[in-house]
């Protein structure tokens, strides 16, 4: 697969291809794909969060 | 609606009458000030005088609601187009903005925080849980008002449950 090459710490790229083994995926980049796809999508849910307690506020339904 | 039937039936409502009715809401919000800081983690012990009555929680906070009572919600489901038009009206009357999010993005963002709330609720065993839909409330009243007082025990009186919607119908009608 052709993409962007983003540095990461030598260590921690040795910690995530020993994990990723253990957890089962079949490449540490596919590993390293899906830890960061969970964590977007973390901050993303709080996005939305936060902008349906801005919509519910300026309803007066939260304080 | 859905509290103005369950008061009519016979459950005492848990309100304090601080948000008057206005045009968005000729018949009262039905709200408890205390309901709004749910979310915020503080003195949560109002909640024991509210044993054995209804009180109205939006979806959104139902999350934060304690785990140290037992809920039988009734959760009203109703079309988001709907209700975002509905917000829509009542930010302009309020005279505020409710974030920079279009109707669409809040509509995604909604039937997402649903979906969430409806698998947290199902997950949790202190809550038991009556999906209703607002539209089938307004048109089969009694039906509607027959399932709620089968899940609370059949303590209320369906037909003054329904005489609120018939009633509300018709002064609608008559505008």
């Amino acid at each position: 697969m052709f993409g962007s090459k983003v540095k990461i710490d030598k260590a921690l790229l040795e910690k995530a291809t020993r994990y990723s083994g253990i957890a089962g995926y079949s490449t540490v980049e596919e590993f390293i794909n899906h830890a960061l796809e969970k964590e977007i999508s973390k901050l993303e849910g709080a996005d939305s969060e936060e902008e349906i307690k801005k919509r519910l506020k300026g309803l007066g339904y939260i304080s | 609606m859905l509290m103005g039937m369950l008061a009519a039936g016979g459950l005492e409502a848990v309100v304090d009458g601080i948000r008057e009715a206005d045009d968005d809401n000729p018949k009262g919000y039905h709200e408890l000030e205390q309901v709004k800081d749910l979310d915020k983690g503080g003195d949560t012990s109002w909640l024991d005088d509210a044993r054995g009555k209804c009180l109205k929680v939006i979806s959104f906070l139902l999350q934060h609601l304690p785990s140290t009572h037992h809920y039988k919600i009734v959760f009203v489901r109703r079309n988001l187009q709907e209700v975002l038009a509905s917000q829509r009206k009542m930010l302009e009357r309020r005279g505020e903005s409710g974030g920079d999010a279009s109707d669409e993005e809040m509509a995604t963002m909604f039937a997402a925080h649903l979906t969430k709330m409806e698998r947290q609720l199902a997950a949790r065993p202190n809550c038991e849980v009556l999906y209703v839909d607002h539209r089938a409330t307004l048109h089969t009243p009694r039906e509607v008002a027959t399932q709620v007082n089968r899940f609370l025990d059949h303590r209320l009186d369906v037909e003054k449950m329904t005489a609120v919607v018939d009633q509300q119908l018709y002064r609608n009608r008559a505008r």
